[in-house]
């Protein structure tokens, strides 16, 4: 009787830790495709468009063995027949990191198609100008893997950008990606099955609003990592829909998106200048909205007990020469969080990183909607005892909510809910 | 117990299994062959449509003896591209010049070309007795003092080449120093590819004559010269300093042209610099491999990846001290995959020497 009743619970118990383990399965796009080969004539007309010039791309799903390069052109338009129509696929592509790169070019707009597939990129559109990216459906077919490309629309060292209308499917790392951009619009776009859904990076002047996140990792970043060319700050999120960005991380390991904790809706890191309002913000299993700095994925050191491990998931081991940069911040400031909705159907937080442990452990088992983790830094206070209003953080009008301050820099230690000292508002220009 | 091991064993399986994709994401799809019903574009090219109107050679053309007016130059390091030779001149117009530069590119005097050939001999043991050239790739300083791109591809006849704008593969095989059969399908770049190599803040620029890749010996009339002073003797150099005064590179596959750590920045300057400097193509990443970059993080030492995708093979830093292993650097040169490896473009196979050299630099440092 002993026997079977111990076979019992074990099956029980290797059930529940199989779907914990198990669950989410990743999740599949899967297109009809049949396609046509037009490689030479398209890449012809990449090559030797003239400035104000369009390239119009017929009805048909295209198939090329290589990228199609962009250089140095003016007002140049690429326009497909429509998203479900026009089709670039580089499946199983030869040569070349991206599908369509697009480089030191000024004014340029890409339209009314789809990019599918690349080995690397599926669009990268590096050292350019006025930049449009309007109405592309970027992805990965099939199960989404880690063998993916990384970015579906990957705009770098641009300036006056603006991507709306598109969809970015399955990328390994981060479907809509700024990077080192100024005077960015992305707005009415879709976002699901990638890592992080959408990442400002290092980027500023940056309004984000009025798209939709989910089935991500994790849903909107905005990071400012050291040792680039530019630093980021100026950022403006609202109107968007941010919910259930639950699936795991299937990222690559090394990359900064790796280390994000599935069931995260928004993470600010170490970015100066950021509002995040009005948007609805739901469902995640790990934090609805945190605002951290660099150091939280800095191993701690130094300390005299080595009794502390770096967090699982969360944490990532490199970078811990950020400190050389003197022209870095590694925290957060003038953020500000307000009059946002906040909803959450889940009560049992993710447990396979380390944020759903602490919440058990500290937060009486809840998932909070916004988490700071408090690590303030050596300036924190001014001369006369007050706090430098450069890293102020404020939370405001955004209805019932569980916020946490962490107090990661010290054991979590003043771990607290208390939303009082929190209460205020921070004012700069966009 | 045996109960107990029998469902831990399905427990085991079910999660394997489960976790095992069978799809195979790098399979070429079949694509039918279909022409645009109307012309995508209507630009003629105005480009010089042979190299034989170049006048560059005299005689028969694939034997590459330069006219008056074109001079032959060699480098201490060059580009690994699949193994091919290259035969470089200048053309420089009567009366134009060279000016000396101690660490960029030299300056060129407008209406100079620097000519390229790519060629495989047929036996790497004697490159003389037989060769096929593939592609003659030209920069040309244009009067604006801007450079301008272009490659012509050599017929099978080895009579003429023509102007290449789409690239193109081509069948290449030889005779290797073993004596081994070698072949591969060998990739002519297209027209804008040239610049995925040679842009420098947002210009076009030659890379390999600069000082330091310059600063050898070479053959002129059946005489050894040092090339330098030999362009200068010719008056086609301006500005030449003595002797000590001229920086000279390390020849990456010779040990007795210099330390271990010299000639790996020298074979990677000449492969990954171009682009992995302060002002090129890969400056977002921050990794600088330019020979004259003395911070190690900048190199790449324990520097994380920022953009490298799945280019980063689960690894964390671009350069490991004493584990090539473990640097990204090592698995994105010893790989081939138009994801992951580097540089993005420019070879197919592996340079399996070169790769040697760089595990062998990493493990001393």
């Amino acid at each position: 009787m002993k026997k079977k009743l111990l076979v019992t619970f074990l099956i029980l118990i290797l059930g529940l830790l199989y779907f914990e383990i198990k669950i989410p399965s990743m999740p599949s796009y899967m297109p009809k495709r049949e396609y046509l080969d037009m490689e030479i004539p398209i890449l012809e007309a990449f090559i030797t468009a003239k400035d104000s010039s369009m390239i119009e791309l017929p009805e048909g799903h295209y198939l090329f063995s290589q990228s199609l390069i962009m250089d140095g052109k003016k007002n140049v338009t690429i326009r497909g027949a429509g998203i479900e129509k026009t089709v670039l696929s580089f499946k199983g592509q030869k040569q070349g990191a991206e599908g369509v790169r697009i480089s030191n070019c000024n004014n340029i707009t890409i339209e009314n198609l789809s990019i599918e597939d690349a080995a690397g990129d599926n669009l990268k559109v590096t050292d350019s100008d006025f930049v449009v990216m309007r109405n592309i459906r970027s992805a990965w077919t099939g199960k989404v893997s880690t063998e993916n490309g990384a970015y579906a629309l990957y705009p770098v060292l641009c300036n006056n950008l603006l991507i709306e209308g598109c969809e970015a499917i399955g990328s390994s790392d981060a479907g809509i990606y700024v990077g080192q951009s100024k005077n960015v619009i992305i707005r009415n776009n879709k976002a699901y099955y990638n890592v992080a859904g959408i990442e400002s990076e290092n980027s500023s002047r940056v309004e984000i609003y009025d798209n939709e996140i989910f089935n991500n990792t994790g849903g909107l970043l905005i990071f400012n990592l050291p040792h680039l060319t530019v630093y980021g700050e100026n950022v403006k999120a609202y109107n968007n829909h941010i919910y259930d960005n639950n699936i795991k991380n299937f990222g690559v390991k090394g990359s900064i998106v790796s280390t994000v904790p599935r069931g995260t809706g928004i993470i600010v890191m170490a970015t100066k200048e950021v509002a995040i309002y009005e948007n609805k913000i739901e469902n995640h299993k790990t934090i609805n909205a945190s605002v951290v700095s660099y150091e939280i994925y800095v191993p701690p050191k130094n300390k005299k007990k080595k009794k502390k491990k770096p967090l699982r998931n969360g944490l990532r081991q490199v970078e811990e020469d950020y400190i050389q940069d003197i022209s870095y911040s590694a925290y957060p400031g003038k953020v500000s969080i307000h009059d946002n909705k906040f909803k959450n159907k889940y009560f049992i937080p993710a447990l396979d990183n380390d944020f759903g442990l602490l919440w058990i452990m500290k937060n009486k088992l809840q998932i909070p909607d916004i988490a700071y983790d408090a690590i303030l830094p050596s300036n924190y206070l001014l001369e006369n005892r007050t706090p430098n209003p450069e890293y102020k953080i404020c939370v405001k009008n955004n209805g019932k909510i569980n916020f946490v301050a962490m107090d990661a820099g010290n054991d979590f230690e003043k771990f607290s809910n208390d939303l009082d000292d929190y209460e205020c508002d921070v004012e700069f220009e966009l | 117990m045996s109960a107990l091991n029998y469902l831990l064993q399905l427990f085991l399986l079910l999660i394997f299994f489960g976790c095992q994709s069978t799809e195979n994401k790098n399979i070429v799809p079949t694509a039918r062959k279909v022409v645009p019903k109307i012309s995508l574009t209507n630009n003629v090219s105005k480009e010089i449509p042979k190299l034989s109107d170049y006048s560059f050679f005299k005689g028969k053309l694939s034997d590459l003896i330069p006219s008056e007016d074109v001079y032959m130059y060699e480098l201490n390091n060059s580009l690994f591209s699949d193994y091919s030779f290259k035969k470089r001149f200048i053309y420089l117009p009567e009366g134009k010049k060279m000016t000396y530069r101690e660490k960029g590119v030299l300056s060129f005097d407008p209406g100079s070309i620097i000519i390229k050939n790519f060629y495989y001999p047929n036996d790497f043991r004697n490159p003389e007795a037989g060769k096929e050239i593939i592609e003659t790739r030209l920069l040309i300083k244009e009067k604006n003092y801007n450079w301008k791109t272009l490659s012509y591809v050599w017929n099978e006849e080895q009579t003429d080449a023509y102007l290449n704008i789409v690239g193109g593969e081509t069948q290449v095989s030889w005779t290797d120093h073993k004596g081994k059969k070698q072949n591969l399908n060998y990739i002519i770049p297209n027209q804008t590819q040239c610049k995925s190599c040679h842009m420098l803040d947002k210009k076009i620029t030659p890379i390999g004559p600069i000082a330091g890749q310059l600063n050898r010996k070479n053959i002129y009339d059946d005489m050894i010269h040092d090339q330098l002073e030999y362009f200068s003797e010719k008056k086609i150099l301006l500005g030449l300093p003595k002797k000590d005064a001229r920086p000279k590179f390390s020849v990456w596959d010779e040990e007795s042209s210099g330390s271990l750590e010299d000639r790996a920045k020298a074979y990677l300057h000449i492969n990954c610099a171009h682009c992995h400097n302060d002002l090129g193509p890969a400056k977002n990443s921050g990794l600088n491999l330019t020979y004259y970059e003395t911070n190690q993080r900048k190199r790449g030492v324990y520097k994380p990846p920022i953009a490298a995708g799945k280019g980063s093979g689960n690894l964390k830093f671009s350069i490991v001290p004493n584990e090539p292993e473990k640097s990204i650097m090592i698995y994105r040169y010893n790989n081939v995959d138009p994801g992951i490896m580097m540089p993005e473009i420019g070879r197919k196979s592996i340079h399996k020497e070169g790769v040697a050299l760089l595990e062998e630099y990493i493990k001393s440092l």
